[in-house]
């Protein structure tokens, strides 16, 4: 995006004002094998669902499984921010999610293996206590269950 | 916020960012921060060439040996401030907006462009949030029509589940990227700023959605009022 300083006055405000968790540091998990031998999740805050799912609804806090398996052409958007073009979207999902590049990746033998579900969670939270307490460490067990060594992580 | 949890169960995360400032506070174990417009995090559509340099500069960072990493994409893309879809058109037309057809009969006109899309990508189509089959748009116009006139509209096939106002949303997003999808097959050179002005500015569609947002807007209720709000934009 553009730099803040970039912005309208609204937008800059909107962005800065905008309520974020402050920490010091990071937790770190090392990679555990190359990349080449890991297993690799996506996950997005971009609002992704199958379609016929239950759309997300605004500042919801639990997520849409999505298996490796579907098609692009079985997932649908339902963000609710009025913060981006869906043109990008509409025309290329890979935008913000990747998985045909991802796929590349795998038949190249960059990336190991991807994993057999994906997940999706709304964005653009003001308030992600649920996520942090409940539904993130949920996601994170299906992911260990489901061998992942990497998770990728993308927004909209 | 999602990286930190699963790090600390024990995945290594990667991943990309819009606002450098909300990574320096949240502080994600790893971050690349992209110089793209919102909406496109790995870069433009159709590209995979950018796409693949975004992914490669983020799967890099699973390398380091210590972190919080928060690295910027070396690109040379500076994208433009983004403005509403609808002020796009307000900017550049000073044109009477609307044609002389309905919504009824533009879905008519789109229909077959609308399906060429769907069979040139396989399938994909971001309609989808109602539940309701794109053939079935003139019954779902016409109830949107009796929405913003006053009525006391409703469909059968909104889940009880679902307030009025939220499925009014569904069905805005879905018309939208019917129409959307259609003119990008009857026009394939136009960038999103014309699509934006031909949609904003000359459909009727469009004119429909100002005054459902009229309608709910004028709601006490602040989730039907933020519904309103992004209808029309």
């Amino acid at each position: 995006m553009p730099k803040l300083e970039q912005l309208s006055e609204v937008q800059h405000k909107m962005l800065v004002m905008f309520p974020c968790a402050d920490h010091d540091d990071a937790p770190w998990t090392p990679l555990q094998r190359p990349l080449s031998e890991s297993r690799l999740a996506l996950v997005t805050s971009a609002g992704l669902h199958l379609r016929g799912d239950q759309p997300f609804v605004g500042n919801e806090q639990s997520y849409r499984v999505i298996p490796r398996s579907a098609s692009p052409a079985d997932i649908v958007q339902s963000h609710v921010s009025i913060g981006f073009d869906h043109v990008g979207i509409y025309r290329d999902i890979n935008v913000t999610w990747p998985v045909d590049r991802l796929q590349e990746l795998v038949d190249q033998g960059v990336v190991g293996s991807l994993s057999d579900n994906n997940y999706s969670f709304m964005g653009a939270l003001r308030d992600p206590g649920r996520i942090i307490e409940e539904t993130g460490p949920e996601v994170a067990q299906r992911l260990l269950d489901d061998g992942v060594d990497v998770a990728l992580l993308t927004p909209t | 916020m999602l990286g930190r949890c699963f790090e600390e169960a024990g995945i290594s995360t990667t991943g990309i960012v819009f606002v450098k400032e909300h990574a320096e506070r949240v502080k994600p174990p790893r971050m690349l921060m992209v110089p793209f417009q919102f909406g496109l995090a790995l870069g433009p559509p159709d590209d995979p060439e950018t796409q693949h340099r975004t992914l490669k500069a983020a799967l890099d960072l699973l390398e380091r040996e210590k972190g919080p990493v928060l690295e910027e994409l070396a690109d040379d893309t500076v994208p433009e401030i983004l403005l509403q879809a609808s002020a796009v058109a307000t900017k550049s037309s000073d044109a009477e907006s609307g044609g002389n057809l309905s919504p009824a009969d533009e879905l008519t006109a789109l229909r077959a462009y609308y399906e060429r899309w769907v069979e040139a990508h396989d399938g994909r189509t971001a309609l989808g949030l109602s539940g309701i089959p794109q053939r079935r748009f003139r019954g779902m116009v016409r109830f949107l029509e009796g929405y913003a006139a006053g009525e006391d509209e409703d469909m059968a096939e909104r889940p009880p589940e679902v307030p009025v106002p939220q499925f009014i949303r569904y069905c805005v997003d879905d018309l939208k990227a019917f129409y959307y999808e259609a003119r990008m097959t009857q026009w394939l050179s136009h960038d999103e700023n014309q699509l934006h002005e031909w949609f904003w500015g000359e459909t009727a569609l469009a004119q429909l959605i100002v005054k459902l947002s009229e309608r709910l807007g004028a709601s006490d209720d602040a989730d039907v009022k933020s519904i309103a709000y992004g209808l029309a934009r």
